[in-house]
This record gives C-alpha cells, structure tokens and sequence, in this order.
C-alpha cells in the first residue's frame, strides 16, 4: 500500500540558511555550501554532530560534491548523496531529507543546495534524438512561444505579463540574498534587450552562483534537541511527478503542474484557497501566469489580471514569489528548491521582516525541471 | 552548380512539394510522433518493433511563433522567428519559419513546409533547411 508524506511520521523544517544568490566569483562551492549550512545550525541552535544525513542538490559543479564541502563541518561518517533533478535538484534533495526523516531512519536531515554556474552537457541532448531546432530554441524561447500562445488565448498584451517581472524585483529588492535587489519599473522592463518574442532580458530570471541550507527534523528530535517548537515548521505535502504525453499542441509544462499540485492539495486536505504564501518557478513571466492559473489561484485565462490586481503582491490573496522569485532572487539551479523552502519558512515563521505575508500559516512551493519534472511541497505552521 | 545537401535528411525529405517529415507511429496504441526515434513509444510502452516510420505532410497551422534574438544554434543569425505548428497528421512541432520578423503572422493560419537555403558547408555545398511558410492557399 503506497503511503503520502501525511501518514508518515510529521517532519518539520527546524533551521534555514543562505549565501546570497550572485553573479559568478572566485568563491568556491565549498565556500558557498558552508556559509549556509552553518546558518541553518544556527538557526536551529544544533551542532552538526546532531545531523544524521545529507542530500546536496547541485547540477553544474560535478561529481561527489558533498564531503569535500561538509567535512570541514566535522566529519562524522554520515551518509550523503548529490541529488540532481535539473532546476528541481534542490526541491528534490528538500524531499529526500524529508522521507529521510518521516520514514524514522534518521531524526535530522539536511538539504543543501550549492552551484556555481559553468559548462554541462545535459542528458536529454545525448539520446540521439534531434528535432528541427535543436539550440536554435533555448528554455526562453520555450516560453516566449507560451507566452504569444497566452496573449492570443486571453487578449493579454506584452506589458501585461511583464508586471509579474516589476511586482518580483518589487520583492526582491526587500531581499538581501537575492541576486537582483533593485526594483524596476514597467517600462525598464519593456525597455529590453529583447530576449526572445515577448520576453525581455528583465523577463528571464539570472543564473548565478549560490547556497541554501535546510534542516528537518523529527518530533522526537525536537524534543530531545530543545529545539524552539514554536519556529518549526511542517512539512505536509512532498509531491513529484514526470510529464506524460499531452495530445496536440497542449502546455505541457501547465499540465505537469496542475497534475502535481493537485495531488499535493489532495495529500494535504488543501485547495489554492488555503495558500497565504506561494514560491514558484516564475524563470521566466509568463510561467508565473501559467502556473497560477494551473494551481487554481485564478482562473484560467485570469494570471494577468490577478497580477494587476495585486493579489499575488505581499498583503494580498497570496504573497507569490515574497522572496524575488527566480526572477529576482535569482536561479542558481542547485540552491533554488532549498531557497524557497527558506523563505517560506521565514514567512510561516512571521520573520520575513518587511516582505512579510500578514498571518502566513500556509505555503507551497514549485519548482520545474527540464526533462521534465516537478517538485511541490507544501508546509504549514501549527 | 554547387552541390547542394540536406542539413538534416533523417528528419525530412525534399522530393515532394510541400516537403514531409519522417515521423513514427505506433502500430499498438496510434500514437503518431515527430521527430522519429526508435527507442519506444512513449505513449504505450510498445518495444522498437511496433514503432513504424510514417510520412507527415508538410501541412498545418501555426498554433504559435516567438521571434529569437538569442540563441546557440548553429547556421543562421538572430533575429529569426520560429514557430510551434500543429501538422494536419497530429503533432505539434517546432520549425524555423521563412518570415524572418513575424510581421503578418498569426495564429491559425495555414503553413506548409518548404525547402530553403541555408548557404554553404566547409566543402561549399549549399546547405538546404525544412522551414515553414504561409500556405499559398
Ligand atoms: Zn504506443
């Protein structure tokens, strides 16, 4: 009989910690890694030798990355692996700390996500396998093809879906780990370069490098820790799913996500109603329309609209991308899972400081990678 | 006269007018695909042997199109348009189009594939590419 995250035994998220989100440096991974890790021990005021596994998601900086940085924390013989999942390698090293934990073989588990951006020749490219384009079409010209389709579907103009870049460098700006912390206007947005259709270079979200750290733990752990049980929070929904095959000229890339998400409200007795708090991979826009309207936050055909709105603004319906998003906060590839899963506990936590989502209780957070999957969380706080 | 060689000739071929593509489909469940590949059919499961070649017409309607400023691709320069077009046959694929700025397009108009040049190879042969175009009628 198949079990959901739910029926296991409850998983909190007890210490989070980032190394700002940057264009590349001479610093190394190692350097990156531990800088939050350490954060994340601080935060949850344990030692290291408390930890009992490790997942690293990383997808650029190689081979066996893990021990080579987590040793210098002390090396205590505990199990790790690299979890790579392309721009889900982070939420899926968040998930495999999570069953670590909930599955009782170990009480506390760390997911770190660390990359520094550099040259990688991705699987799919290496199945002999070639289509008409081949790098002709990049992942931006993917969704600026998305992105015409929407505007013809709902008479939605370029300015519209470019709202979502000022609303997220809006939130970004408010972020001292994101990558882009400056706020832009609509116009600077529009202004270029033009990337691909409608899709401006402020449209497509920064690859740099960068680190995120978190702890889960077991109620037994807390206990016997003295860890805070006020600051912890649940994890009750750990989702992920591979896309199928969708007839005709269908977005598949909306598919997957309304077919993740959906499970991932079933798993938790949740609806989009119940979401105070929303991370999602908004690489680019018009995902963050798309997927919006794919998770139920809106209707469908209504993403733009509820942008205008300020719905998705922190203090409206739900706080989408509080934390800059991809788009601002930046998308180191490895780290970018964990990243969110950092912010939405900071928000369910109430300690967003001046991006706080007023009385945060519920978050999700979505990540999509090529290949394709996707990762979905979503956390409460009791 | 330059010899002159298809750029990709496993994915097409230009003896017919419009072009077709080499597509696959599958004998088990009807599953008809482009590009073609012989691993699988990745809508049943069915193993190599059920997997058939078939032709698809050159013939559809654009469901979508984005004009690329920047790319990786080899043998052409920025800007292009290329577009997502639902073929008559079922898929949907994406081709570059000839309309090198989009101007005029839009979707659901008819397309039909042509073959054009694409210049010369190391060995000055003329390189021909499958592009969509309007449909003449
Ligand atoms: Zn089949």
């Amino acid at each position: 009989m198949s079990k959901t995250l739910i029926d296991l035994r409850p998983v909190y998220v007890v210490g989070i910690g980032l190394h700002r989100y940057q264009r590349l440096s001479e610093t190394t991974y190692v350097d990156l890694g531990l800088t939050a890790v350490r954060a994340a021990l601080a935060d949850a005021k344990i030692q290291w030798s408390e930890v009992e596994a490790a997942y690293t998601g990383t997808a650029f900086i190689g081979m066996a990355a893990s021990r080579p940085m987590l040793r210098h924390l002390g090396a205590t013989g505990i199990p790790m692996a690299q979890v790579e999942n392309a721009s889900a390698s982070g939420s899926t090293a968040f998930r495999q700390a999570c069953l670590e934990v909930a599955s009782g073989i170990s009480d506390v588990a760390l997911a770190v996500g660390v990359d520094k951006p550099g040259p990688i020749a991705g699987a799919p490219g290496k199945t002999n396998i070639r289509d008409l384009v081949g790098a002709r079409v990049l992942p931006f010209t993917h969704f600026a093809l998305l992105a015409n389709d929407y505007m013809n579907r709902n008479h939605v103009t370029a300015e519209q879906i470019a709202l979502v870049a000022v609303k997220n460098n809006r939130n970004g700006a408010r972020n001292p780990y994101a990558q882009r912390q400056k706020q832009v206007t609509l116009e600077e947005v529009m202004a270029g370069p033009a990337i691909s259709g409608a899709l401006t270079r402020l449209q497509c979200c920064p690859v740099g490098e960068g680190a995120a750290a978190v702890i889960v733990a077991s109620e037994d752990a807390i206990a016997r820790l003295e860890i805070d049980r006020n600051r912890a929070v649940r994890a009750v929904a750990s989702v992920t799913r591979t896309e199928r095959v969708y007839r005709e000229a269908k977005n598949f890339d909306a598919e997957l996500t309304g077919e993740t998400v959906a499970q991932a409200y079933r798993e938790a007795s949740m609806t989009a109603r119940d979401l105070d708090v929303l991370e999602l991979h908004d690489a680019f826009t018009i995902e963050e329309l798309l997927y919006l309207e794919a998770m139920g936050l809106c209707a469908p055909g209504e993403g733009a609209r509820m942008i205008e709105s300020g719905a998705a603004d922190i203090g409206g319906q739900c706080a989408v991308s509080a934390s800059g998003g991809l788009l601002a906060m930046g998308h180191p590839i490895g780290p970018t899972g964990v990243g969110q899963i950092a912010e939405l506990t900071r928000q369910l936590r109430g300690e967003a400081g001046d991006r706080q989502q007023p009385n945060a209780r519920v978050g999700l957070a979505h990540m999509v990678g090529v290949g394709a999957v996707c990762v979905v969380h979503i956390l409460r706080k009791d | 006269m330059a010899e002159s060689v298809p750029a990709q000739p496993a994915l097409y071929s230009g003896s017919e007018n419009p072009p077709s593509l080499n597509g696959g489909r599958c004998h088990r469940c009807g599953y008809v695909f482009f590009p073609p590949q012989q691993y699988g059919c990745e809508s049943c499961g069915a193993p190599p042997e059920e997997l058939e070649a078939v032709t698809l017409p050159g013939r559809g309607k654009l469901h979508s199109f984005a004009t690329v400023h920047l790319h990786q691709g080899k043998g052409i320069e920025a800007p292009f348009t290329v577009g997502v077009i639902l073929l008559d046959d079922g898929p949907a694929i994406r081709s570059i189009l000839t309309n090198r700025t989009g101007q005029g397009l839009k979707a659901g108009v008819r397309m039909s594939a042509t073959i054009v040049s694409q210049g010369s190879d190391e060995q000055g042969r003329e390189v021909m590419e499958l592009r969509f175009e309007k449909a003449a009628r």
